[in-house]
């Protein structure tokens, strides 16, 4: 197993690619922004009595932003880990050398996840020194954890790149399916999910838990939602308010009466969990398993 | 033991069939030269033993070790100059060798590696600053990583001037006589005459001959060529020459003349011409070169079997 000395390297090169310098810059740009203009607003004045928020106020905004930007930046980070080697042709130095092609997929993703993982900590690391500086209280297991879910989130999208990377024989195919599927995850899922409900419905016929069951399931398998709802969870203290929160504010209603005193277990936090975990090894094994039989 | 041995193997993709039912075994501690025209399907074979490929049919064992099931237990004793490769642009000389060296967990030290392929004083700039020659120095230098049982070298003068060719051919020497194996690609037959125990000549697919230089040479009907300028050539006189013992080929344009015999034959040939009428002007002799072995196999299809 040489996966580790394929991760170094890989790292290696990313470091001294401007890449990362800028990515950095932006996380740190982007996570730092909100405290900054509240320290600027907050200057010269003492902070109103009682009124005073905590840091997971910070949460709340920024969740909706990191949700779609990190999947984002891992996808680029990512998507060209493998093809771009087998393009250029630096991936017949990598295996002449003994590595198995399964080192290379596994190397791979934790180099890369190493290139996005490190701008994402100093970015959170910024933003939670500048809250101290702010009237802010600073919630320091809540903020942990949501750095920890959006690692998390990084990572998985790491892997499903890299997976799309290992599958395909270009870049061009690569860029096109993680697109496709970035899209899809941001844009398209919930008619998506909406859809899937109403026709299974009209052929089968669904109770009005089912419904909102099903639906909620099929929401979560989004990775992009599960993060989300997963912050919610811990930050209302409440799965169950938290899935509540996952429907438009029309359907809340019925869906907390659908739903009633407790969630489902397969809606429950732990397999929440496991649906984005899924999206970081499934990928990963079916393009180990394509690129691994390819022809190079 | 055999370094190399590939048993009836056939590659195709799709329709295209590179190589067919290819047999050949390299002995330890042998100099092998692979030779063909481009797309004979050396680099397909030389894939087949790196696993780049997969055969369609047969068996290929490198070192003992199954090419494929066993690709790693082989890569971590070969080092290998691949064809079409390209180095980490961001990465320096030095790093490229120390990942060679820490991923075949061996102890070399990359600035003796990297005097040895003439690159000392460029081993900290990055290699995407290195023209194609350096680029191939370096990854000669990353083959040469522990020592390695057998150097599987694609194409290895590509980018190379003439002293970095003959550095090359140093080279191998030097690993030869070390005691391993090398198996190297070529198209270009100054420098597997130089260095090579053995060829194996490919064409379309097949392996067309495998022999030592010597038996090459042997196997060929003529192995000097007469080059002879004529006047006249009255009716008879090439059927004369043709008819001598030891003459193979003769054409005729012009006024030039040009036979292939064995070397005690040509005394015999000009002589010939003359008793026939023919005004010699002027002759000369060349040893044959492999290059009109080369072109003898790859053209008409002659076949000698080793």
């Amino acid at each position: 197993m040489t996966w580790q000395a394929v991760a170094r390297k890989d790292f290696r090169d990313a470091v001294r690619s401007k890449w990362l310098w800028a990515l950095s810059f932006l996380f740190v740009g982007i996570f730092s922004l909100p405290t900054i203009l509240l320290f600027y607003l907050e200057m010269g004045t003492a902070p109103p009595q009682g009124e005073t928020g905590t840091s997971d106020a910070f949460i709340y905004l920024m969740k909706q932003g990191t949700s779609v930007l990190v999947p984002l930046i891992a996808i680029v980070v990512a998507y060209a880990s493998i093809t771009q080697e087998r393009e250029s042709g630096s991936l017949k130095l990598l295996l002449s050398l003994p590595h198995s092609r399964e080192d290379v997929v596994f190397g791979k993703v934790l180099g890369r996840a190493g290139v996005l993982t490190l701008p994402i900590v100093i970015g959170f690391v910024v933003a939670g020194v500048l809250i101290l500086l702010t009237s802010l209280e600073f919630q320091p297991a809540n903020f942990a954890l949501f750095a920890l879910l959006t690692v998390l989130l990084g990572l998985v999208f790491v892997g499903l790149s890299v997976g799309i990377s290992a599958a395909a024989s270009t870049g061009r195919r690569a860029m096109v399916a993680v697109t496709g599927i970035f899209i899809w995850f941001v844009v398209l899922w919930n008619s998506f999910a909406n859809q899937t409900v109403n026709a299974l419905n009209k052929y089968v016929g669904l109770s009005t838990q089912g419904e909102i069951q099903t639906t909620l399931f099929l929401k979560l398998l989004n990775p992009t939602q599960a993060y989300k709802t997963l912050i919610d969870a811990f930050l209302m203290d409440s799965a169950l308010q938290s899935r509540i929160f996952m429907f438009s504010f029309f359907r809340r209603q019925g869906a907390a009466q659908a739903l009633g005193d407790s969630l489902p277990v397969f809606l429950s936090d732990p397999f929440v969990v496991a649906y984005l975990l899924a999206w970081l090894f499934v990928p990963v094994a079916v393009g180990y398993r394509i690129f691994d039989s390819a022809d190079l | 033991m055999t370094a190399i041995e590939i048993d009836g193997m056939t590659k195709r993709f799709g329709d295209v069939t590179a190589v067919r039912e290819l047999s050949l075994e390299v002995e330890e501690g042998e100099v092998f030269g692979f030779l063909g025209p481009n797309g004979a399907g050396k680099s397909t074979t030389i894939n087949v033993l790196l696993d780049f490929v997969r055969p369609t049919e047969g068996e290929v064992r490198v070192l003992g070790h199954d090419a494929h099931d066993e690709s790693v237990a082989v890569r971590e004793r070969i080092g290998v100059l691949p064809e079409g490769f390209s180095v980490y642009d961001r990465l320096t000389g030095r790093q490229h060798l120390e990942f060679a060296i820490e991923s075949k967990a061996a102890s070399d030290d990359p600035d003796a590696l990297l005097e040895r392929v003439g690159l000392s004083g460029d081993g900290d700039r990055k290699a995407g600053g290195y023209s194609k020659g350096m680029a191939q120095r370096l990854v000669l230098g990353m083959a040469l990583v522990g020592d390695p049982d057998l150097l599987i070298l694609d194409e290895p003068s590509t980018g190379l001037d003439p002293n970095g060719a003959r550095q090359m051919r140093d080279i191998v020497r030097e690993e030869a006589a070390r005691g391993a194996t090398v198996f190297f690609s070529s198209h270009i037959l100054g420098q597997v005459e130089a260095v090579c125990d053995r060829v194996g000549i490919m064409r379309n697919g097949e392996l067309v001959a495998e022999d030592s230089i010597e038996g090459l040479r042997e196997a060929t009907s003529a192995d000097t060529v007469l080059r002879v300028t004529v006047g006249e050539v009255p009716e008879g006189a090439l059927a004369a020459v043709r008819g001598i013992e030891g003459v193979g080929e003769v054409t005729h344009s012009g006024d030039s003349l040009r036979v292939s015999c064995d070397s005690d034959a040509k005394t015999t040939v000009l002589s010939t011409l003359e008793e026939r009428g023919v005004d010699v002007r002027d002759f000369e002799t060349e040893e044959a070169s492999l290059e009109d072995l080369f072109m003898a196999y790859t053209t008409d299809g002659r076949e000698v079997e080793a």
